[in-house]
């Protein structure tokens, strides 16, 4: 047991080390695309969470814009601090969602997919129908950043990709710890039995709505966290950016990465990410980029249909197989 | 290969197989991918949708380009200053959307070290507004409505969309009399408002009514038989398509053909009009009217036209790209004739030089004749070059430019009336965001 606990600090620990370093050994865009993949992990990471219940949701991406929008106007028009103004947005998303929560769970599996994408497009158009706050189709902009830092020798310019970088990973560090304890709690284990035996769960007093509604509300909270952070850095948003193609993109992540571990999601959102904004664009072949994830996912739904996640055991058993092993 | 394909396809070996072809893409792309012979090379960063419904009005642009720069090295490139030039473009797909636009205008200027972006914008501007302004980056936008005075380095040297519609209604009014009212239609976007604002500015300066308020559907659209219908119902003269995207004109044109529509179309863009006639017929499509020529069109040969051999340039690009000629195929070019021209007044590539240089004396060599720098009224800052702009009539089944219309002397008539609808539609620099 001891033993097992400092491989996992030991682990830990290397992973602190690399997320830091990380950016130095990056270039200036591949810094800016750092951050936006992180973003993205809170993204992709808040809707496995509403997974977890057993729901797809097709307007996770729409809760993610009404944390943009929400963040964004606190900070424009009612002059809140932008670390103030994001929690504002998180609160705004999951407020939505549990107004949401409603006529949605009415619905159950396809009929829920369906409902959600309906709910999303209609907070959509009301983005584009109210020009004032909105913006209408042009959105917002000139979205307030995170005021710099001056204290004596420490100046940070979060205008930079590398100081945004490390906000980013503190709050989404600080967001998967949470999202991972509620999941380890019994609220968690709740969820699971709401999604895999709603019937028994019922039937031993868990009210499985209540319990979907949390984890809508919880989910889109994240979800909006991760607007706001996007918003504040870019400094633009419009209803276009949280469309359904957008979503498919991080179904796609969900799927190619499996979402039966905590891990699986940021396996495809990192693998994704890489494919897409490096080595396609390095290589010149971004007019296939839909061709290329069409043809990935097809080959993990036939061939790797728990995702990237059900490889990792198998590399662990591999190399505990080698011979030579401690444990051979 | 042969091996894997004469065994069964399973899990393992596709695996196998996709890992190695990712290590051998992963592999590829750090080698260096574009190889330069000459010393003194002038990198232009691209930074527009080369991906994505909006490529349209990338991606030619691109290939315009690329021959321009071909055409301007095999010619020995340059003199600029002490030195002489080669080009070299560098494309980035933003896939229009602002933060990739972000990343694109951050890879352009610190890894690759361009000396001016050329942007479509729109959507994807404020996304680079902040880039702009820290690194002092000269950038161009096709859509003046990026403008501001808040960004001295963002110019709009070669298109003023949507202002020089109103040559197009101008025009048709002139020559048409007899048609009294219209309806307008118009996808509820940034590049469709504004557009709708300069219409009904220049349809009240022309006397002509509109019968209806303008038709904004969303443009997540596609079946545009209901619009069509509806703006039928009230039996117009006009129908006006708007600044759309060929997405939407084709099928409307399409609908209207259906629907048994006989009156007078009015469009900023017809982009693959020999895809609408296959659509509809000759008959149907002839004068219609809309701004933007074939460049083998006889009257940009003359004097006063400031683009480099316009009719071979457009045969060279249907050589290459044949059936893709739109309307930015050449626009991207003429911002580099009018960038090139500045360099070598400055003696200098740098940014601040040649914008300084641009804009001396307050007037530039448009690509369709002398113009003024202008704009203050409408976008705060006189960052975009206003001139002629050719009014173009489908006659026969081909693109025929009829006139070039003078954009600032119908503002000087008319200029309150585009200030008002673009204040009603909230599209005036201090009202933006």
């Amino acid at each position: 047991m001891a033993e097992r606990r400092t491989l996992g600090a030991a682990f830990a620990l290397s992973l602190v080390v690399a997320l830091a370093a990380l950016p130095h050994l990056l270039t200036y865009s591949q810094q800016e695309i750092l951050v936006f993949l992180v973003i993205n992990v809170l993204l992709v990471m808040s809707y496995r969470f509403l997974a977890l219940t057993g729901e797809w949701s097709l307007g996770h991406v729409v809760m993610m814009g009404v944390g943009a929008y929400a963040s964004a106007l606190a900070a424009k028009r009612l002059g809140f601090p932008v670390p103030i103004a994001m929690l504002a947005g998180a609160a705004v998303s999951a407020a939505v969602a549990w107004v949401l929560s409603f006529p949605l769970f009415r619905m159950k599996g396809f009929y829920f997919l369906i409902g959600s994408f309906a709910a999303g497009e209609v907070i959509r158009l009301l983005w584009k129908r109210f020009r004032d706050p909105f913006g209408g189709p042009k959105g917002l902009k000139r979205i307030p950043e995170i005021a710099d830092i001056e204290w004596g020798v420490l100046q940070v310019d979060f205008f930079n990709p590398v100081a945004y970088y490390y906000f980013c990973l503190a709050v989404v560090s600080l967001s998967l710890w949470l999202l991972w304890r509620l999941e380890r709690s019994s609220i968690g284990l709740t969820f699971h039995a709401v999604h895999w035996h709603d019937g028994l769960a019922a039937s031993v007093g868990v009210d499985t709505r209540r319990y979907r509604t949390l984890a809508l509300v919880v989910a889109s909270a994240f979800a909006g966290l991760s607007g706001a952070l996007f918003a504040h850095y870019v400094g633009a948003i419009n209803p276009t950016r949280f469309n359904i193609e957008e979503m498919v993109y991080v179904l796609t992540w969900a799927i190619v990465g499996g979402t039966a571990t905590f891990y699986g999601p940021i396996l495809g959102v990192v693998m994704l990410t890489v494919l897409n904004e490096v080595v396609l664009r390095k290589m010149g072949l971004e007019q296939a980029r839909p061709l290329v994830y069409g043809a990935i996912l097809i080959a993990f739904v036939m061939f790797l249909p728990r995702g990237l996640e059900s490889v990792v055991p198998r590399l662990a058993r591999l190399r505990l197989r080698r011979p030579g092993s401690a444990r051979a | 290969m042969r091996d894997f394909f004469s065994k069964r396809l399973s899990r393992r070996r596709l695996i196998g197989a996709a890992t190695r072809a990712s290590g051998a893409l992963a592999a590829a792309s750090l080698l260096p991918q574009r190889v330069f012979a000459a010393d003194n090379v002038i990198k232009i960063g691209f930074l527009a949708p080369l991906t994505g419904d909006v490529a349209a009005w990338g991606k030619p642009g691109l290939d315009g380009c690329r021959i321009w720069g071909e055409w301007m090295n095999a010619a020995g490139g340059v003199d600029i200053g002490d030195d002489n030039y080669h080009f070299e473009f560098v494309a980035y797909d933003n896939e229009y959307d602002p933060g990739k636009a972000r990343a694109g205008a951050t890879q352009l200027i610190h890894e690759d070290g361009v000396k001016f972006i050329m942007m479509l914008g729109g959507d994807t501007w404020p996304g680079v507004q902040p880039v702009a302004d820290n690194t002092g980056m000269l950038f161009s936008t096709l859509l003046p409505s990026d403008l501001s005075p808040e960004t001295t380095t963002l110019l709009a040297p070669a298109e003023v969309h949507p202002i020089y519609n109103v040559t197009g209604v101008d025009w048709l009014a002139r020559n048409r009399p007899e048609l009294e009212n219209y309806v307008i239609c118009a996808q509820d976007d940034a590049l469709g408002i504004p557009s709708v604002a300069t219409y009904l500015a220049a349809f009240e300066a022309a006397g002509i009514e509109a019968l209806d308020d303008p038709l904004l559907f969303d443009p997540a659209t596609t079946d545009f038989a209901p619009v069509v219908t509806r703006m039928l119902s009230a039996k117009p003269d006009i129908v006006c398509l708007d600044t759309a995207y060929t997405d939407y004109v084709h099928p409307i044109c399409e609908q209207l053909y259906l629907q048994g529509f006989e009156g007078q179309i009015i469009s900023c863009t017809a982009d693959f009009y020999d895809k609408i006639i296959e659509r509809t017929s000759v008959e149907f499509a002839e004068g219609l009217v809309f701004q933007f020529p074939d460049f083998d069109d006889p009257a940009l040969e003359t004097q006063g036209v400031n683009f480099r051999e316009p009719n071979r340039f457009f045969e060279e690009y249907n050589q290459r790209h044949p059936g893709e000629w739109g309307a930015v195929s050449w626009e991207y070019a003429s911002i580099m004739d009018l960038w090139t021209a500045a360099a070598v007044k400055a003696g200098s590539v740098e940014p601040d030089a040649v914008l300084a240089a641009m804009k001396e004396g307050g007037t530039g060599l448009h690509a369709f004749g002398e113009a003024d720098w202008w704009g203050n009224e409408l976008f705060g800052i006189d960052n975009a070059l206003v001139g002629n702009w050719p009014v173009v009539v489908i006659e026969n089944g081909k693109a025929v430019i009829k006139e070039f219309g003078n954009i600032p002397e119908w503002w000087s008539k008319h200029g309150d009336l585009l200030v008002k609808h673009m204040e009603a539609f909230g599209q005036m620099h201090y009202q933006r965001g």
